[in-house]
C-alpha cells in the first residue's frame, strides 16, 4: 500500500497531551470508522511507525495470536529500545509462550477467582478504613485518600511487603509512569547506578524497586513466609531458580500492575459516581447488578490505554497488509467504546451485558490480566462500601489526569463528601 | 439443539491457570493447586452454550470443544 493511501492517525498518539483530558474519544471514533488500520509515521528516535488497532474484534484477534503478534520481539510500548535494554527489563509481559506460560504459572494460583475470595476480609477492612477517614475529613484528594493506597496495600500484602513500606512502594511506583508524580527525579535518585536506558520507563525509581525487592528477597530466603516473594525466591522453572534479574523484574511487574491499574479505575469510579448518580442508585436498589456495574466501571475507565505487539510474519489485519517487524498497537481504550459491540458506548450503563467482554484486561489470550479477579473484587467491595455508607461525592476541583499515553490515570481529584 | 451436550478438553501446554473455567463450571474443571493447570474431571460434558462461554472466557485460549455428544433427553 502506498503511503499516500494510508489513513493517518488523526491525533498524535505518542504525545501524552493527547490524553490530558482522558481518552480521546473523537479521534478513536474516527479511526474505528475507517475500513483499515490507521498509520502513524516514525517520530523521535524510532526507525518505524506503527499501526493502530481501535476496533474490538481485531484487538481480540491480535491479543490471542501470540505466534504472529509477539510480545518478545521488540518492545511492548510504542517507542523502540535497544536489545540489551529489552532483555535487562524483561518480565513475563515481555515474553511469549511457552516461556511466558512457565513464568506465569509461578504466580497464577494466587490470583484465581477461587483464591482471591480469601483476600476479601482484608480488602474490606482496608477499604473501610480509607473511606471512614475520608468521611471524617469531609473530603480531600480522592486519589491520595482512596484510589492509591487501597490497591497497593492489597498487592503488597500478597507479595509480603510490610505495611510500614507501603508508602515507599506508592512513591516508587508513582515515578514509573511519567507524570503520576509531580516530582521529577535525578538520574541518581534512590541510589541509582544503572544506565537509565536499561530501566523500565527509563526511571531511577525502577532501580529503587529492584533494590527493595532484592533486600526483601534476602530476608525471605533467611526466613520464609506465606507470601509471593517467598514463592518466587523458592520457585524453580525447568529445574532452575529465577535469576536475580528475573526475580526483581517479576516483583516490579507485580507491584506496578497490581497497583497503577486498579488505582486508575478507582479514581475514575469517583467521577462516574458523580456523573452517573442514577446508575448507582439503580445498583443500590438492585445489588444483583454488581458484576455488571464493576465491568462497566472497568470498561469506562480503561486503565491501560494500549499495549504494542510486533509482527513475526507478513499478514493482513482489518484489510490492511502488514509486514514482519511492523508495530501493531492495541488501543484497549478505543476498543472499549466500539459502537459495533457496545450500544451507545459513551453511556455508562450498569445493566450492560457481560458479553462480549470489554478489553480493559486485554483482548484475551495468554497475556490476559493476571489480576483481573482481584481487581474485580476490590472494585466490588469499594462500590458496595460507598453505597452502603451513602457517601455522596461532590467535585471540588478539576481532575488532573496523569501525563501519559499508556496509563489512563488521574493524579489528583479533589472531592467533598456530603 | 441448544441442549446438545459437547465434550470439552484442556490443552495443558496453553493453560495459564487463570481459573475462569473452574469458577464457571466447577463440576467439570479442576485447577490443580500445585501445578496450577486446569484439567477436566468426570465426563467433561457440558451443554453447548455453557461450553462456548468457558471456551471464550479462557484467558489462555486453552479450552476446546472436542466432539459433539448425543443430544440430551
Amino acid at each position: 500500500m502506498a503511503l499516500t493511501e494510508q489513513a493517518l492517525a488523526p491525533a498524535d498518539l505518542q504525545d501524552p497531551a493527547t490524553f490530558s483530558q482522558g481518552v480521546p474519544h473523537e479521534a478513536f471514533a474516527e479511526m474505528r470508522a475507517r475500513p483499515t488500520l490507521s498509520w502513524t509515521p516514525p517520530s523521535g528516535g524510532d526507525r518505524t511507525g506503527f499501526w493502530s488497532v481501535t476496533r474490538h474484534a481485531p484487538v481480540s484477534e491480535v491479543s490471542r495470536d501470540t505466534d504472529l503478534y509477539s510480545s518478545a520481539v521488540g518492545h511492548i510500548q510504542i517507542y523502540d529500545i535497544d536489545e540489551d535494554a529489552l532483555s535487562a527489563r524483561a518480565s513475563m509481559i515481555d515474553l511469549d509462550p511457552p516461556v511466558h506460560t512457565r513464568l506465569r504459572r509461578l504466580v497464577s494460583s494466587a490470583f484465581t477467582p477461587r483464591h482471591v475470595q480469601s483476600y476479601e476480609t482484608a480488602v474490606r477492612s482496608r477499604i473501610a478504613a480509607r473511606l471512614d477517614a475520608l468521611v471524617r475529613a469531609g473530603g480531600g484528594n480522592w486519589v491520595e485518600a482512596v484510589a492509591a493506597p487501597i490497591p497497593i496495600g492489597v498487592i503488597c500484602d500478597i507479595m509480603g511487603v510490610p505495611e510500614s513500606d507501603h508508602d515507599y512502594m506508592i512513591e516508587l511506583t508513582d515515578h514509573l509512569v511519567a507524570g503520576t508524580s509531580s516530582k521529577p527525579l535525578e538520574p541518581t535518585a534512590y541510589g541509582n547506578t544503572t544506565d537509565l536506558r536499561l530501566l523500565p520507563f527509563n526511571s531511577p525509581a525502577a532501580h529503587g524497586i529492584n533494590e527493595y525487592a532484592r533486600a526483601l528477597g534476602e530476608r525471605r530466603r533467611a526466613e520464609p513466609a506465606d507470601d509471593l516473594v517467598t514463592k518466587l525466591i523458592e520457585a524453580e522453572v525447568d529445574g532452575e531458580r529465577l535469576t536475580d534479574a528475573e526475580f526483581t523484574n517479576f516483583f516490579r511487574l507485580m507491584v506496578f500492575a497490581g497497583n497503577e491499574t486498579t488505582r486508575a479505575s478507582m479514581a475514575h469510579l469517583a467521577l462516574l459516581l458523580m456523573d452517573f448518580a442514577d446508575q448507582f442508585e439503580q445498583l443500590r436498589s438492585d445489588p444483583s447488578l454488581m458484576d455488571q456495574a464493576v465491568e462497566e466501571v472497568i470498561r469506562y475507565s480503561s486503565p491501560i490505554l494500549y499495549f504494542r505487539r510486533t509482527l513475526t510474519r507478513d499478514t493482513v489485519l482489518q484489510d490492511t497488509p502488514l509486514r514482519a517487524g511492523d508495530k501493531v498497537v492495541m488501543w484497549y481504550a478505543a476498543a472499549n467504546f466500539d459502537e459495533e459491540v457496545f450500544d451507545e458506548p459513551l453511556r455508562f450503563d450498569v445493566t450492560r451485558p457481560l458479553r462480549p467482554p470489554n478489553t480493559a484486561f486485554g483482548g484475551g489470550g495468554a497475556h490476559f490480566c493476571l489480576g483481573a479477579p482481584l481487581a474485580r473484587l476490590e472494585l466490588a467491595v469499594l462500590i458496595g462500601a460507598i453505597l452502603s455508607r451513602g457517601i455522596d461525592l461532590r467535585l471540588a476541583g478539576d481532575p488532573v489526569y496523569v501525563d501519559s499515553n499508556f496509563v489512563n490515570g488521574i493524579e489528583h481529584l479533589e472531592v467533598e463528601v456530603r | 439443539m441448544s441442549d446438545d451436550l459437547v465434550r470439552v478438553a484442556v490443552d495443558e501446554e496453553r493453560c495459564i491457570g487463570g481459573g475462569q473455567c473452574e469458577m464457571l463450571e466447577p463440576e467439570v474443571f479442576l485447577l490443580d493447586e500445585d501445578e496450577v493447570i486446569s484439567s477436566v474431571i468426570g465426563s467433561g460434558e457440558l451443554p453447548r452454550p455453557r461450553a462456548d462461554v468457558v471456551v471464550h472466557r479462557c484467558p489462555g485460549a486453552a479450552i476446546s470443544i472436542v466432539e459433539p455428544q448425543r443430544p440430551s433427553e
